[in-house]
């Protein structure tokens, strides 16, 4: 009898555990989520951010996968097409992107983005994540460029902030004549060059024009603008270091931080890199400004440069739901107040940090970003893969002094209409 | 009777079915992609015929990277295998006594690295202003020489060919160094009875002995100039201005950065085409005479 009993109880109990334990499996979700951040500190916040996460949401497994910069740009073409194409994943805003909407890679997040989410974040940032009038991610972090400057070499030679670009010219000669590099530059990878290209446009050619014009089934780069801003950039080549195109971003910004170069065109992005490796002597000594307007140019003498960074879904997840709620969480509040403090990065949550919580430094180049109600994509993000190609190369070539800006143009609307024919 | 003659063949098969699911089929299927606008990540694809072709061939980038291949595959004989031959000759010849041995490993460590180390060695030692190069003309001539030997398009190349001669001139003395030792002895003390001299000895005896090795190692170099891609990618990218790209480079930079697929499985084609063909060549012209 008590045998019987004790039988039957443990098979109960057994029946239980099964049951128990196959609702639990059933409803246990695994989210594959591929981001670009291998170094320290940043891959050790994404593993946090994960475990915190998994700890919130017991059902929620992330499979995260870390693949650096570089290979990453060629790792999410390949995995996109597949049956291993991740559930959530980083992008750059833009053309980057773009194609793979194109390609129907990419969900259509507008309508939770309506459903109050959107209202929690910073629209001028949601902005660059549009694509035909639809959303599809959410900012990871901020970004824009500005010419950081050494103020002791301002003082030395006795020039303050230029306020146009001709008050621009005269500050860098004098700057020249006095001995110093004045603008330190690392053009290995043309990216960089893409950058100064990026605001010169806006501010050379109306804001509607160049949107067309980086629609590569449109863009003919026919405004005159085009030509205005390579013609403002060649006026700046003299004011480089030597060997511009021999050496990398990185190498150049050395000479800033050693104060052999007067400024740099650098990303808010490099502000803690600068906090956390430049030399006490100019950590105390650096303030920025914006790429002086061009006077009476056709552009918005007010856009900035500068894009952010953010993460998508795939469009063909299993689970959009999950999906949607890890990229909320990822792109929200809680993360983008640790990503401040641990990593002085900041995201596109309405008032995430206030004054005093990150260093100045970083606070007020942030709130650049803010103020500016047109940011501006990368030039070479915003360009078709092939055009951006052939003029990165050219723009390459320009600051060697071994093309003219006609002839970059050309080449440059010769490249776009073999694009044209292809849509 | 039956059992023996299907053996071998049941020995081969695993390999043979390899090299089809690995080598063949792909190749087959490349040739089939080389007709079509394709990309990784969008499905479907448009048949093109052979306009991935005429646009290869109508891209100037294509020439450059074919001079710069041809240079490489030029230099590579002259110095990997022609100076590779006279320091194994003389690294096997009785000029030297045990400290042939230690000259050995000198000339083969470089091989051992892998290229993308030595890249970041040669990038750093070819600096403007860092860099090894110019500090050292720099210490003869007492001038302040900050040449860009990798950011100028007259030099880039060039230097980093340099490096590959650097890197691969004792691989190739090595596997000639093997051929050498494998020559009778009885050969040489021939040649001696009748008098040779050092260098007779080599051209007479020990060059035409080896011409089997001389021809393997020149089919390697000359196919392994126009595969080029490590050397590039880890230290110009192709780049100032596409100057630098050779076929490899090329190739990789249309199907991952213009998102052109089809169009680098056509200059994958050509690639298959011109390293088939120059060893084709290579092979017969040393059979000559043979048969």
């Amino acid at each position: 009898m008590s045998r019987k009993i004790i039988t039957l109880s443990l098979v109960f109990a057994m029946l239980l555990v099964v049951t128990f334990s196959l609702t639990i499996g059933a409803q246990e979700v695994t989210l594959k989520f591929l981001h670009r951040w291998t170094q320290e500190p940043d891959s050790t916040f994404f593993e946090e951010v994960v475990a915190n996460y998994e700890a919130q949401n017991p059902n929620i497994n992330i499979d995260m996968e870390v693949v650096a910069n570089d290979p990453f740009k060629e790792k999410i073409k390949i995995i996109l097409g597949t049956e291993n194409a991740p559930d959530v994943f980083f992008t750059w805003p833009g053309e980057f992107t773009n194609r793979f909407i194109r390609a129907g890679q990419v969900m259509d997040i507008t309508s939770y983005m309506e459903d109050g989410w959107g209202d929690t974040l910073i629209d001028s940032v949601v902005e660059p994540f549009k694509y035909e009038g639809k959303i599809y991610g959410a900012p990871y972090r901020l970004d824009a460029k500005v010419f950081v400057y050494n103020t002791k070499i301002f003082e030395d030679v006795g020039v303050e902030e230029p306020k146009n670009f001709s008050e621009f010219i005269t500050v860098l000669d004098k700057i020249k004549n006095a001995g110093y590099t004045p603008i330190a530059f690392g053009n290995m990878f043309p990216w960089a060059v893409s950058h100064y290209m990026g605001q010169l446009n806006a501010y050379s050619v109306p804001y509607d024009v160049y949107m067309e014009d980086l629609n590569p089934a449109e863009g003919d780069f026919a405004h005159p603008g085009y030509l205005m801003a390579l013609e403002k950039y060649e006026e700046l080549t003299p004011y480089f270091n030597e060997n511009a195109n021999a050496i990398r971003h990185d190498e150049a910004r050395v000479s800033l931080f050693n104060g052999e170069a007067a400024m740099m065109y650098l990303e808010i992005i490099e502000i803690p890199t600068i906090e956390q490796q430049a030399p006490e002597e100019f950590k105390n000594n650096y303030d920025v400004f914006v790429m002086p307007p061009i006077e009476g140019a056709a552009g918005d003498q007010t856009a900035l440069i500068g894009y952010p960074e953010g993460f998508v879904v795939s469009a063909n997840t299993e689970h959009p739901e999950e999906a949607i709620a890890f990229l909320k969480y990822l792109t929200g509040k809680e993360v983008g107040r640790k990503e401040a403090q641990d990593l002085l990065f900041v995201n596109g949550v309405k008032n995430v940090v206030s004054e005093g919580e990150i260093p100045d430094s970083v606070y007020n180049t942030t709130q650049l970003v803010l103020k500016t109600e047109r940011l501006v994509n990368w030039f070479d993000s915003s360009l078709h893969a092939e055009i951006w190609s052939v003029t990165g190369s050219e723009l390459q070539k320009l600051t060697d002094g071994v093309a003219t800006p006609e002839e970059v143009l050309e080449n440059m609307r010769e490249i776009a209409e073999e694009v044209r024919a292809q849509f | 009777m039956y059992k023996k003659n299907i053996t071998p063949y049941l020995f081969i098969i695993p390999a043979l079915l390899f090299i089809l699911i690995f080598v063949y089929i792909p190749i087959v299927e490349n040739f089939y992609f080389s007709f079509y606008r394709m990309n990784s990540y969008a499905p479907g694809k448009t048949f093109l015929g052979l306009d991935n072709y005429i646009d290869i061939f109508q891209n100037e980038i294509f020439y450059t990277a074919i001079i710069n291949n041809t240079w490489y595959a030029v230099i590579s004989l002259i110095f990997q295998v022609g100076l590779g031959l006279i320091l194994a000759i003389t690294l096997e010849s009785k000029l030297l006594g045990k400290e042939r041995k230690f000259f050995r490993t000198v000339y083969f460590l470089p091989s051992v690295i892998a290229i993308a180390a030595v890249g970041l060695m040669f990038y750093y030692i070819y600096n403007p202003n860092l860099g090894l190069l110019n500090a050292i003309i720099n210490l003869f001539t007492e001038s302040n020489f900050n040449y860009a030997w990798l950011g100028k398009p007259n030099t880039a190349i060039f230097a980093v060919i340099a490096m590959s001669q650097w890197q691969f001139t004792g691989y190739i003395m090595i596997l000639l160094i093997v051929a050498i030792q494998k020559i009778p002895e009885e050969l040489y003390e021939v040649a001696e009875i009748e008098g040779a001299t050092s260098i007779q000895k080599a051209i007479y005896v020990t060059i035409p002995q080896i011409k089997e090795m001389i021809l393997v190692t020149s089919v390697i170099t000359v196919i392994g100039a126009f595969k080029l891609f490590t050397e590039i990618f880890v230290t110009t990218r192709g780049g100032p201005y596409d100057t630098t790209q050779v076929l490899g480079t090329f190739m990789y930079k249309t199907a991952f950065f213009y998102d052109k697929m089809g169009y680098a499985a056509a200059i994958a084609v050509i690639i298959f085409f011109i390293t088939f063909t120059t060893s084709v060549i290579q092979i017969r012209l040393a059979n000559r005479g043979e048969d």
